[in-house]
């Protein structure tokens, strides 16, 4: 065969050596550092952030937001706005993980004085670390923090531009940050939100909420309690309610308690709009295992031995059947890193080597063949028997 | 106690397809052996994830040297050997291609594939049918000399069509044929997966790369290519691999030219005289060797010398009705204004708009990719870095956003109707998010272009100058056999038989 003549041909791979030695002998010896596509990356999404709390206010008269700066004052990262952050909180030589929607806006994250800002509500005895920030979280206590998370943002590409936004108590925060990005005209799309509360007395985050509407951005309260001066919307977020609040195509976000989401996707279900319209928030740590579906009751009260593998390192620890492999391992005070607690992120994806769980339905967000595998989301995993699990070390 | 053992035989950065072949081939000559993974689970971009409970597919387009179970080619076959059980799924065409004048569907099979073209551009099945049996015969003498080199005088005897067009272009080889323009266009729509024009593309790589996809057709795993990766590392532990994920390496230690171990950001030390790094080169000789004294000038010259190829930009999108209800009829659609894969390179150094773009319907494939009632529908052009190198962060989100709507409406165009109508979930995946989830230097996952300044052949001749310190190897499409997921098994193992053959070497002189 020829391609241009013997010779030039059966010298091809002569040729190229040399090519490729002079490219390299010619090449500049100076070390080129700096990955620029790296550097972008890393501030939207930089390793753990070092936060310091630098204010707390109240949001009603049982909430109440927390301002965090970085240690170092630099800028906090991009993230959109309906995200949230979690915050590694050292409880007495513990860390335990919890997620927040962030209640202030991107902007604020990148202003001359940056920071991000979370919004709480005491809990009625079930949630130690809102307790915690309510009543002991001081400002100056550091924590670690990594943001922004989760996929409960406006998308263009796949939402419409009107938002109809319902909410329910502190479900509330991730529309403020947008409310407060589309007030500034930083987001293009026009908010409506209804925000169910109980009673008009509190109201989480009110103030904020009556300063942000506008042309873009309309809030309809909807108390559920009977307030004799209320004039406004009473009741829940039914169907028909948002239906009347609903103008053209419009995208529903749902963010709220836990109870109000059975009711809602039953609302939302009545209303004649495509599931590409119907956006719902992660579902939260479930409150009661033992009420989910195919759940063993009968093991409920039991406690097992729970192995941690960590490298070549085991630790035996007990794990009670009612509660995650995470909240098990925090009450050991075995490092487990979590981000959205509700089975969705995987970030908590934990190997079971042996033994039995049970998976939250509402929370398994796993991959099919990590399902095969016996690959768990920590957080959404309960034991059911004496168990091996292998775990990043921290 | 500690975490880790005192020593360990080989330590492999990165538990990607490349990093655990090498791991697996090691392990099985009774090697004791850590793989370091940033991430918390196997695969870099070889991976799914889950949104809006439904999987989806990371990376993957089709899969390469798998073969059927009866023929396996080389990358299939170590999987089988390794006990590795993939539940393949053929992909059912090579590709449609929507190009200027022409809409035509092609099926792997030298000889389908001669006729589909012929009967889109009469008279050219001959000369169609002979420039893919040349690139079959180059392809067994590249698989016939990575296993067994020879003199050159025998090689240019038993492998003349590999020496006498290792010299050449794609374009200059296929100038040759004399195939009339639209032929032509008909064989290069794979171009993209090795990240070349026709010009600077040295024919070896096309070669390979149409024997193999051409002649054999491409695969991908039921699981999605999450499910390979984990079978992968789940062998790998089952043979005695120590696999731990989220630790990041900030360092390979060395001590007089010789590696000694690793430090990771957490601050474990960790001692072995083998280190296989899945980071590139970019990154090991500018930030992670320590003491960086010990980086020697030719190696900084070796990495400036070398160019980036690409990286990538998919619009991943989930649809609210079947494939069928909407249309899509083919599992993979190369569509562009030309075929002149100069032009489209030029083009990619930029920031959109793009006008050569790859579709992927997952579901013709696999009808399990997604619940009933819907398709995943992927829309991917592959970047050189230098245009996404000057995005700034505060720009990123408005530039990832344009150019998602421009890919998005130059394939409604082609489809008839607009996605946006359909979207049900989507995911935007950039250079950046590459990086976010890999660390790959500038979110390449090609490694460096294949040019015939960097020419495989070259690459093969001058590898031993390329080795700076003992002990270090690479593993990555940063390697020889350059980009793809199955070319990263073949650098993986090729990493692991570097360290097998040094080890031997040293046990004989010992």
């Amino acid at each position: 065969m020829k391609i241009k003549g013997f010779l030039k041909d059966v010298g091809g791979a002569s040729r190229v050596t040399q090519k490729r030695l002079d490219a390299f002998s010619n090449a500049s010896d100076i070390p080129e550092m700096i990955d620029p596509i790296g550097e972008v990356k890393r501030q939207w999404h930089p390793d753990t952030l070092k936060l310091v709390v630098t204010d707390i206010r109240e949001a009603s008269k049982t909430a109440k937001t927390i301002r965090f700066e970085r240690e170092d004052g630099e800028k906090l990262p991009f993230f959109y706005a309906g995200q949230y952050i979690s915050l590694a909180f050292n409880m007495d030589g513990h860390i335990v993980c919890r997620p927040y929607s962030i209640s202030s806006a991107p902007f604020e994250a990148r202003a001359n004085k940056p920071f991000v800002e979370i919004t709480v509500r005491r809990s009625k005895g079930d949630g130690w670390i809102s307790d915690y920030i309510n009543d002991e979280l001081k400002v100056g206590t550091h924590i670690m923090g990594n943001m922004g998370l989760g996929q409960f943002y406006y998308e263009p590409l796949r939402d419409a531009k009107n938002i109809v936004a319902l909410a329910g108590g502190v479900g509330i925060t991730p529309f403020v940050s947008m409310a407060k990005e589309i007030a500034r005209g930083t987001m293009d799309a026009n908010l409506t939100i209804l925000f169910g509360s109980v009673s008009s007395d509190d109201i989480i985050l009110k103030e904020e909420l009556d300063k942000l509407s506008g042309e873009r951005v309309r809030v309809v309260h909807v108390l559920s309690g009977d307030d004799p001066d209320w004039k406004g919307e009473r009741g829940f977020l039914s169907a028909e309610l948002i239906q009347k609040y609903s103008e053209g195509d419009c995208s529903y976000f749902i963010c709220g308690p836990q109870v109000m989401y059975k009711f809602l996707h039953e609302e939302v279900a009545k209303l004649d709009v495509p599931d590409r319209r119907i956006r719902f928030e992660v579902f939260g740590q479930a409150k009661d295992i033992t009420k989910f579906p195919g759940y063993p009751k009968e093991m409920s009260d039991k406690t097992f031995e729970l192995s941690v593998m960590r490298g070549i390192k085991k630790d035996v620890i007990p794990a009670k059947a009612c509660e995650s492999i995470v909240t098990a391992c925090e009450r050991a005070g075995i490092i487990l890193l979590t981000d959205c607690r509700s089975g969705e992120c995987g970030f908590c994806r934990t190997k079971v080597i042996r033994g039995d769980y049970y998976v939250c339905p509402e929370n398994d967000g796993r991959r099919a063949a990590d399902k095969d595998f016996n690959y768990v989301h920590a957080c959404s995993a309960y034991p059911l028997g004496d168990m091996t699990i292998k775990i990043p070390i921290v | 106690m500690s975490y880790y053992s005192d020593h360990y035989d080989v330590i492999v950065i990165g538990g990607a397809l490349a990093g655990l072949s090498s791991a697996l081939m090691l392990a099985e000559k009774g090697h004791k052996v850590l793989v370091l993974e940033r991430h918390n689970l196997p695969g870099g971009i070889a991976t799914s994830f889950v949104r809006g409970g439904i999987e989806i597919e990371a990376a993957l387009h089709e899969m390469m040297s798998i073969g059927e179970k009866d023929n396996r080619l080389k990358v299939g076959k170590f999987f089988d050997d390794m006990g590795i059980d993939i539940d393949w799924l053929k992909v059912p065409e090579a590709y449609h291609a929507s190009l200027p004048g022409l809409e035509v569907t092609l099926h792997p099979g030298f000889e389908t594939f001669a006729k589909e073209v012929d009967a889109a551009v009469p008279g050219t099945y001959d000369k169609v049918l002979k420039v893919l049996n040349l690139c079959h015969t180059v392809f067994d003498s590249v698989n016939e000399l990575s296993i067994h080199p020879m003199s050159k005088a025998k090689m240019l005897m038993n492998h003349e069509a590999f020496v006498k067009t290792a010299g050449y272009s794609t374009k200059e080889v296929l100038d040759t044929f004399d195939l009339p323009k639209k032929a032509l266009d008909l064989l290069a729509p794979y171009w993209i997966y090795v990240g070349s024009g026709f010009s600077e593309l040295p024919f070896t790589i096309y070669a390979v790369l149409m024997a193999d996809y051409v002649g054999y057709g491409s695969f991908i795993p039921h699981k999605f290519s999450h499910e390979m990766s984990l079978k992968m590392a789940e062998r790998a532990e089952e043979m005695g691999v120590q696999i731990e994920y989220r630790q990041h390496v900030d360092k390979i230690l060395v001590r007089d030219g010789k590696v000694y171990g690793v430090r990771t950001s957490r601050g474990d030390e960790i001692h072995s005289d083998y280190v296989i790094s899945s980071s590139y080169p970019n990154n090991v000789y500018t930030h992670m060797i320590e003491p960086a004294s010990e980086v020697p000038k030719k190696a900084i010259k070796m990495v400036n010398g070398r160019r980036l190829s690409l990286t990538a930009f998919s619009v991943i999108l989930i649809l609210d009705k079947s494939a069928e209800e909407l249309g899509i009829k083919d599992y993979s659609v190369f569509r562009g204004d030309t075929m002149d894969t100069d032009k489209c390179y030029e083009e990619l150094a930029g920031l959109g708009p793009y006008h050569y773009i790859t579709c992927i319907c997952h579901n013709l494939a696999n009808p399990d990719a997604t619940p009933e009632g819907t398709c995943s529908y992927s829309i991917t052009t592959l970047p050189r870095v230098d245009g996404w190198k000057t995005v700034k962060a505060e720009d990123y989100d408005k530039v990832k956003h344009r150019v998602a709507n421009q890919l998005i409406e130059y394939m409604n165009d082609y489809l008839g109707f607009d996605l946006r109508d359909h979207i049900l979930e989507c995911v935007i995946e950039t250079p950046m998010t590459i990086s976010h989830y890999t660390d790959a230097w500038n979110g390449c996952i090609y490694g460096y272009a294949h040019t015939m300044d960097d020419h495989i052949v070259a690459r093969l001749q001058t590898a031993e100058e390329e080795k700076f310190i003992e002990g270090l190897e690479f593993s990555g499409a940063h390697q020889i056999s350059g980009d793809g997921m199955g070319p990263a098994v073949t650098n993986g193992r090729k990493a692991a038989k570097n360290v097998l053959d040094d080890m031997q070497r040293k046990g004989a002189t010992a």
